[in-house]
């Protein structure tokens, strides 16, 4: 107000009031700016936010940014409805990827159970499930993951008591799953736990380590089963078709034969009528011309040719024809 | 003054903090005053009003509880010793009553153990092990094994299930002056016990191997039938192809023997004239130089030697 009047300086140089106005107007604000951030909540995309007023449910909010009553009067809970959860038996996943590594260390009580032919089995199974009523999921049941356990094993073995440890590893191992499936989405809607199963996957389904190679030696023995009875067949078939072949071959050379056989018999004895006719006509003749033909085709060949005069049977001296015939 | 204020405002603070409360929908809750229970046990959420200072909240789980039992090692009737592990569900169904016998959950799950651990001994001891283990009498399907491999299951009379609901009912009757509630117990897991499990993998190993020994055979014994038809078979074809042949050969021999003796069998000429060509070429093909032929003079061919008007 004035320009530099002493008392303007003695007031100058007194010892400040506490700005208790200032302070206040500064708490105000920050406690505004507090209440303005505790008013908005935002709800991820895979989640649902549950909201509660003093205690009671209100409603349910999709995702997005959302007003609510600050100062903990509306408290939210934000469950990831949208994400598939996961749980494991028998074994852990210890690191995921491409090449996803498991541990089935510690887990051996969750997956040894009994067939129903009182056998033993090692059954790793994954339960793939959604919360799907927040709600539930949040005030029904306490500890839902762990109920969820209990529920799946207590069910798994249900299952797996009423088959054969055969069926169990082989054949009935969908049918496992899937019943296990049905068998605990009921007992989640008993439960109320606000989850839907959306699927039940056996993993490796073993006999026990201890039993392991004796399950192999059957593998094996139907493996040796197959082959000796393979083998068998390849000689059968190696020979009989051949055998076959051979017999139509034996067949054939009997026909032709047969045919060789007949027309030769056939030509004998048109030969035989043609020759005789012609005898007929001069029969004496005839008996002799062949008779003296056929001699001089054979006597060539004979060596010895002795004749012996009926006559001078005792004295005669043997003729040899033939020998003399050489020494001359 | 201004102190004054601030004070007021402190006092009325502690008092509203003492008074109002919330019950979440979670909770339920039971209000004491100087350790009397008074009033209804309260489960509808929302904010409330006590007197403060004098009343005393004790708040609860409305929810549905888990137990879950340690395992514990039992023999079934017939003697077998088995792990037995179990769990439950439960309930606080009267706040009040909880409180007085239980006072915490603390309490109730000792109290539970005692009761369904009990329960579910008694139980077991009662019922052969497949008994247990199975809940109902279906028939396992048809395997990979064959039929005489196939496990056929025994009829059982209780099962699984109702043996699970024997001890829940056993159970529920011994809970309902405790002001809980159960609502399921099942068997979550059953297991030998270590010594018994080596007699059982003993006992697989075994019935293994004589699966697989039959196999082997069974292998053999078909290779040998394949073995053995394929023999048959050779043979039947080998025959056959023979008699086919034989009879084939037979039937033309016998049509060359029909038509030789029609052209030779006419007449006493013809026979005559027959053996003399045949003779004549069976001169021809049978005589050779190994041979020595003696003529009399007196025959036929060397006749004329001696006399060329002979006849």
């Amino acid at each position: 107000m004035s320009q530099g009047g002493y008392g303007d300086e003695i007031r100058e140089i007194r010892v400040p009031r506490p700005p208790i106005r200032r302070l206040l107007a500064l708490a105000i604000v920050v406690l505004i700016v507090i209440i303005a951030l505790s008013s908005f909540y935002t709800v991820g995309p895979e989640e649902n936010g549950v909201v509660l007023r003093f205690g009671r449910f209100m409603r349910t909010t999709e995702p997005g940014l959302h007003f609510k009553f600050p100062m903990g009067v509306e408290r939210v809970y934000k469950i990831p409805v949208q994400r598939q959860l996961k749980e494991e038996f028998g074994f852990t996943t210890v690191s995921s990827g491409i090449r996803s590594q498991y541990s089935t260390s510690g887990r051996a009580g969750e997956s040894n159970m009994l067939t129903g032919d009182l056998n033993a089995a090692v059954v790793e199974w994954v339960v793939q499930y959604r919360i799907v009523d927040s709600y539930k999921h949040l005030f029904r049941v306490r500890s839902p993951r762990e109920t969820l356990r209990a529920m799946s094993e207590a069910i798994m073995r249900e299952v797996v008591g009423d088959r054969t440890v055969n069926e169990v590893l082989t054949v009935g191992r969908q049918e496992v799953a899937s019943l296990v499936e049905v068998q605990l989405q009921e007992l989640c809607d008993q439960y109320e736990l606000g989850v839907k199963v959306e699927q039940v996957v056996l993993q490796d389904v073993n006999p026990p380590d201890p039993v392991k190679p004796a399950f192999n030696e059957v593998n094996e023995a139907q493996q040796e089963r197959e082959r000796l009875i393979n083998e068998a067949q390849s000689e059968y078939n190696q020979v009989i078709p051949r055998a076959k072949g051979e017999a139509l071959q034996t067949i054939e050379r009997a026909e032709g034969y047969a045919l060789d056989r007949v027309n030769r018999a056939q030509g004998d004895a048109e030969r035989f009528d043609a020759i005789f006719t012609a005898y007929q006509s001069a029969p004496e003749v005839t008996r002799k011309r062949i008779y003296l033909e056929t001699m001089g085709k054979i006597l060539p060949k004979v060596k010895d040719k002795i004749l012996i005069d009926e006559k001078l049977r005792s004295v005669l001296p043997l003729l040899n024809l033939d020998r003399r015939g050489e020494e001359k | 003054m201004r102190w004054g204020i601030v004070t007021a405002v402190l006092l009325l603070w502690i008092v509203l903090a003492n008074s109002l409360y919330v019950v979440n929908e979670a909770e339920q809750v039971i209000i004491t005053q100087f350790g009397k229970p008074v009033g209804e046990p309260i489960d509808a959420p929302g904010l409330k009003l006590k007197i403060p200072f004098v009343q005393t909240i004790h708040r609860f789980d409305r929810r549905f509880l888990e137990w879950d039992g340690d395992a514990n090692e039992l023999p079934t009737r017939d003697k077998r010793f088995i792990w037995v592990n179990t769990y439950a569900r439960w309930r606080i169904s009267d706040p009040l009553l909880y409180f007085q016998r239980l006072r915490d959950e603390r309490g109730a799950q000792t109290r539970l153990d005692d009761i369904l651990d009990g329960e579910t001994r008694n139980a077991i001891a009662n019922h052969d092990l497949v008994e247990v283990i199975r809940s109902t009498n279906r028939q396992p399907a048809d395997s990979d094994l064959d039929a005489e491999e196939q496990t056929i299951f025994a009829q059982i009379e209780t099962g699984r299930r109702a043996i699970q609901e024997t001890i829940l009912a056993a159970a529920q009757q011994r809970v309902t002056d405790l002001g809980i509630e159960i609502l399921d117990l099942r068997f979550k897991r059953i297991n030998y016990v270590e010594e018994v499990r080596k007699k059982v993998y003993e006992r697989m190993i075994a019935e293994r191997r004589r699966i697989a020994d039959r196999f082997r055979s069974e292998g053999q014994g078909e290779a040998q039938r394949i073995l053995g038809e394929k023999e048959r078979e050779l043979k039947r074809i080998q025959s056959e192809a023979y008699r086919t042949a034989q009879s084939i050969i037979g039937r033309a021999d016998a049509e060359a023997t029909r038509i030789f003796a029609g052209a030779y069998d006419r007449s006493p000429q013809t026979r005559s004239f027959y053996s003399f060509l045949k003779t004549m070429e069976t001169y021809e093909t049978t005589i050779d130089d190994k041979t020595s032929l003696i003529f009399s003079t007196d025959s036929e061919f060397t006749g004329y030697l001696r006399d060329s008007t002979q006849r």
